[in-house]
């Protein structure tokens, strides 16, 4: 620290030596007590996550890199949220259903009547 | 190798027992010491969070206590700490103190003994049971005191504490003092603390704003460097390790000292 900068910072702190820690402070705080909370540890998630790839993985092709397990707590309520994208080819084999790049089941075009 | 056992307690909450041992271990782990910090305070945990690990928990010490995994799988490694080697053991989130027995703290620490050099337990604060199984095993006791009437009052009653349980004599670290509040003689002094409670003080950890920002992190204030907190926690790690390091009490600079850039 130069002189000048040091006379200065005459403060106790400069502010800049801390830009940014509450909003890290805050992101994991968030995580841990919906963890806590819950009683789930992210570790269990993260086996929950193997679990549910290796079930789905028997039946349907999925894109395993970008399977999001998390925990979220709103409104007193703990819940688990799955995201599952398909791969397209998931559908392919179901003659007369459209090969939608849609990936989920929700949103899935029904087979044609044809 | 038969490692150190050192006990972090304080008889008040808040006066920095997991910032403590987080931060000697660190610092013993970098002056390349094999450490594990062991946080003591089931139900209430907070060293894994305070050291940035909270992500890294698969097990804990209750898991293994109760034969669900083997005491290495509960360790979480610290790589940030070369050249030592630091670990963490955490302990149970959901479960109270009763999930351990002081008999079962004195088997864990045991069986780490034989791998490292240094084992710090952050104890919960209270005199109760948690205090109880903290105290178990340790070699060494530090007792953490603010500048202030309540958490004095309360290092004394530990002490008294620690000396009947035959784990004396503890050791002091005066936490968070503030020189200038000292110099205005708006805070009492490491002099008038010490002659009060009549233990020999092991660190005078000055107030530090850094420390916020360190939690804040999840980054210990001793793995970057400089700062007045991290230089006393290094130092304290220093004399742990029998290192002549004399405890002195710091001063508040004064305008032109700071001017000058003395430190």
């Amino acid at each position: 620290m130069g002189l000048i900068d040091r006379f200065f910072s005459n403060k106790p702190n400069a502010p800049s030596t801390d830009t940014g820690s509450a909003a890290a402070a805050r992101q994991r705080l968030q995580f841990v007590l919906v963890h806590d909370r819950a009683e789930i540890p992210p570790a269990t998630l993260n086996l929950i996550k193997d679990d549910i790839i290796a079930v789905l993985s028997r039946r349907i092709r999925i894109d395993r890199e970008h399977v999001s397990v998390q925990l979220t707590y709103t409104e007193n309520e703990s819940r688990l949220v799955v995201d599952i994208p398909l791969l397209t080819e998931a559908l392919s084999d179901a003659p007369g259903r459209a090969r939608g790049s849609s990936a989920r089941p929700a949103t899935a075009p029904r087979p044609s009547s044809r | 190798m038969a490692g150190t056992v050192i006990t972090i307690t304080s008889g008040k909450g808040g006066v920095g027992k997991t910032t403590t041992t987080a931060n000697i271990g660190t610092a013993l782990a970098l002056l390349g010491q094999k450490v594990v910090v062991f946080d003591g305070d089931v139900g209430l945990r907070n060293l894994d969070i305070v050291m940035g690990l909270e992500n890294r928990v698969v097990y804990d010490v209750i898991d293994f206590v109760e034969g669900r995994c083997r005491l290495r799988q509960a360790l979480v490694r610290d790589k940030r700490a070369a050249p030592g080697e630091l670990y963490l053991l955490p302990t149970a989130q959901t479960r109270d103190k009763s999930a351990i027995n002081p008999r079962q703290m004195v088997e864990v620490c045991e069986e780490l003994r034989r791998d490292v050099d240094y084992i710090l337990i952050d104890s919960p604060a209270g005199i109760e049971q948690g205090f109880q199984n903290a105290l178990a095993p340790a070699d060494r006791v530090f007792v953490v005191t603010n500048p202030e009437v309540s958490s004095i009052r309360d290092a004394d009653r530990v002490i008294g504490l620690i000396e009947a349980r035959g784990k004396g004599p503890a050791q002091l670290i005066i936490n968070r003092l503030s020189p200038a509040r000292v110099k205005k003689q708006e805070m009492l002094s490491v002099q008038d603390i010490v002659e009060v409670l009549a233990t020999e003080v092991i660190g005078i950890v000055p107030e530090d704003e850094a420390i916020l920002s360190s939690s804040n992190r999840g980054v210990p204030v001793v793995l970057n460097g400089k700062t007045p907190a991290a230089q006393a926690f290094q130092d304290i790690a220093r004399r742990v390790l029998g290192q002549d390091v004399p405890v002195v009490e710091p001063q508040s600079l004064s305008w032109w000292q700071k001017l000058l850039g003395i430190s």
